[in-house]
């Protein structure tokens, strides 16, 4: 139900038969079958992988403006929500989307949004504001090549941008999933994260996971016994404000430092204790490893499969992947360079996660860590390339080029 | 697989992953293109297998199925000495031997080229010069079979029903199946193209049938 809808004057609902389901609606139910438990098996596209999750999440409204590579989220949206009452919003541009969203969050609708590159930096404005007010904003970013226009197709060029696009200090959550079931997984995760701690919740996926299909499992997480975090208006409450009850009085505007300083204590105060609760990750292959292989999203899944295919080639290659980019799971990664001081990051980006790595490694660790990067801005990563990367390294052949590639960032 | 945008590479490679799927295998499928609405070169990566795949994307191609001269040379990098190049003859003209290239030339290369090239030869794009090894290269004239016998749209599905009998991991049961849904729209506005696309599946399927057992396929078109 979508309650307190006042502010939204404009509401644009599909109906099933329309047009759109025509050339997007492929008949979506029929790729799926049961699997067990209330469970069923699809073979689905990216795109529809994150509206079904946003569904099994109750998210109620979606307020978006079309950008490639993840327009069908706009799309099976369209055609799926309203048979559950969702409801959908065609804004004029992504700042727009934006704040709608976060209108439509403030009157108590669970809502979202998506976008990619160009749209994700218009998105800026809008998170920002949601850090400052606390506004549980759950975006998916389906990253795409940049800079600017640059590529609809594929990248993992939007890590900065996820993280610390706005102005301000990055209190956001940011997921990154590696394919359809964390799609699935981490889609509706984000609404109950973004609701339980009140920051803004990124899923930043790719050009790749978004177009390409592959099987998943859909489950309600009610079923799993996951209590998701309700949705409650900001603006609108039972009773006159002031008197029957405290005003709502939401603010991103200070008048002088001291009183905007006091109201970013809470806020960082908050973004830092649940960290530790937030943060997650994915290792395996530690024992006896001789070099950690990294890359986050759709290219760690490419570095898990290079480090299998390693390790059954008798080479001690191990894995770890950061699930969250923010907050970074830093405790774990220090723990296990600890053992083994040798890091490949792969990434589809020139520079952004090893970035993130060398801020999380930091201090004495920072210099007995031998880093090896390998960077293929807005290109696919496979895991046989990184396998040769690997055996490269172990057979010495990368070590100046790559202390001078990372020393260029 | 790869050809113009329009050519129908997408709706193939989609419907073979999902026929893998429907078989119970695991599967993998993601497109690559550009920015055009039209045209411009059309690539589709599918990957089957009894495990998860790995990386959308991978180095070394099984099957490289061209429908276009450009998108040959890009699908060029995905060939290696286990992999079978199926191109469309009557799009794309056979091949020339050269001692440069005589590497290629003592495979089989079944192209019912007598049969192509006497109504179609000047129209054809040049085959791109392949500089790897290959297994085998095998042209299908799908746009020719199409055109003459069937209805010209439906040369991808053709194309489609060739691959699916070269990876030798899917039945034809399961290919029809994963089309009927695929298509499912298309049918219901006009019950009639599901046999036309049966037809064109079986007749793909059944001209590289021919090719695998060694016969001549251009006897048959």
């Amino acid at each position: 139900m979508i309650t307190n809808t006042q502010t939204l004057t404009v509401l644009w609902s599909v109906n099933k038969g329309d047009n759109m389901s025509n050339k997007y609606g492929n008949d979506t139910d029929s790729n799926i079958r049961p699997a067990g438990h209330g469970d069923r098996r699809a073979f689905m596209y990216g795109n529809e992988v994150v509206v079904r999750a946003a569904l099994a999440a109750k998210a109620e409204f979606l307020y978006g403006y079309p950008i490639t590579p993840q327009n069908e989220i706009m799309h099976y949206w369209s055609r799926l929500a309203p048979a559950q009452g969702g409801k959908f919003l065609q804004t004029e541009d992504e700042l727009s989307a934006g704040f709608a969203t976060l209108g439509g969050i403030m009157a108590g609708a669970r809502s979202f949004s998506a976008t990619a590159g160009p749209g994700t930096v218009l998105f800026q404005e809008p998170l920002s504001m949601a850090e400052m007010m606390r506004i549980p904003i759950v975006l998916i970013v389906q990253q795409r090549g940049g800079p600017s226009t640059a590529t609809v197709i594929y990248s993992q060029q939007e890590v900065f941008l996820a993280i610390f696009g706005g102005n301000g200090e990055g209190l956001r959550v940011v997921y990154s999933p590696g394919g359809h079931q964390e799609m699935y997984d981490y889609t509706i995760k984000a609404f109950d994260t973004a609701w339980r701690y009140r920051f803004p919740t990124l899923v930043l996926g790719d050009g790749y996971q978004a177009k390409m299909r592959e099987p998943v499992v859909l489950y309600d997480p009610e079923e799993r016994g996951m209590q998701l975090q309700p949705a409650v208006p900001f603006v609108g409450g039972e009773g006159v404000p002031g008197v029957e009850r405290e005003p709502a009085h939401w603010r991103n505007a200070f008048s002088v430092e001291e009183e905007l300083f006091e109201a970013l204590q809470p806020i960082i105060h908050d973004f830092q204790h649940a960290a530790p609760f937030l943060t997650e990750m994915e290792a395996s292959d530690l024992e006896g490893a001789e070099i950690i292989v990294t890359g986050h999203g759709i290219v760690g899944r490419s570095a898990r499969e290079a480090v299998r295919e390693l390790r059954a080639g008798g080479v001690p290659a191990g894995f770890f992947r950061p699930l969250t980019l923010r907050p970074f799971p830093a405790k774990d990664l220090k723990r296990i360079l600890d053992s083994c001081p040798r890091l490949l990051v792969v990434e589809s980006a020139q520079g952004q996660l090893t970035k993130l790595f060398r801020i999380a490694i930091g201090g004495e660790l920072e210099h007995r860590v031998e880093m090896y990067p390998y960077f293929r801005p807005g290109l696919g990563i496979t895991a046989e390339e990184i396998a040769r990367e690997v055996r490269a390294i172990l057979g010495g052949e990368r070590k100046e080029e790559a202390r001078a590639a990372v020393s260029i960032l | 697989m790869g050809g113009e945008g329009g050519q129908g590479v997408q709706t193939a490679a989609d419907i073979l992953a999902q026929a893998a799927f429907e078989e119970g295998k695991e599967a993998l499928y993601i497109p690559n293109f550009g920015i055009e609405q039209r045209g411009g070169v059309s690539l589709a990566f599918v990957q089957i297998g009894a495990n998860p795949v790995g990386s959308p994307k991978f180095d070394q191609a099984h099957l490289v199925v061209a429908l276009s001269a450009r998108s040959l040379e890009r699908l060029q990098d995905y060939l290696h000495e286990g992999s079978t190049l199926l191109y469309d003859s009557s799009l794309l003209a056979p091949p020339e031997v050269s001692d440069s290239v005589v590497g290629w030339q003592a495979y089989d290369t079944i192209a019912p080229e007598a049969f192509a090239e006497r109504r179609l030869t000047d129209r054809r794009q040049k085959f791109p010069r392949i500089t790897k090894k290959v297994h085998k290269i095998l042209g299908l004239p799908a746009g020719e079979m199409a055109s003459s016998r069937l209805h010209p749209r439906v040369s991808n599905i053709i194309v489609l029903g060739a691959a699916a009998r070269l990876i030798e991991i899917v039945r034809l049961e399961e290919v029809k199946k994963a089309l009927e849904k695929r298509l499912a729209n298309k049918i219901r506005r006009d019950p009639k193209l599901k046999e036309l696309n049966y037809k064109a599946l079986e007749l793909g399927w059944e001209a590289a049938d021919r090719m695998l057992k060694g016969r001549e396929a251009g006897a048959a078109v």
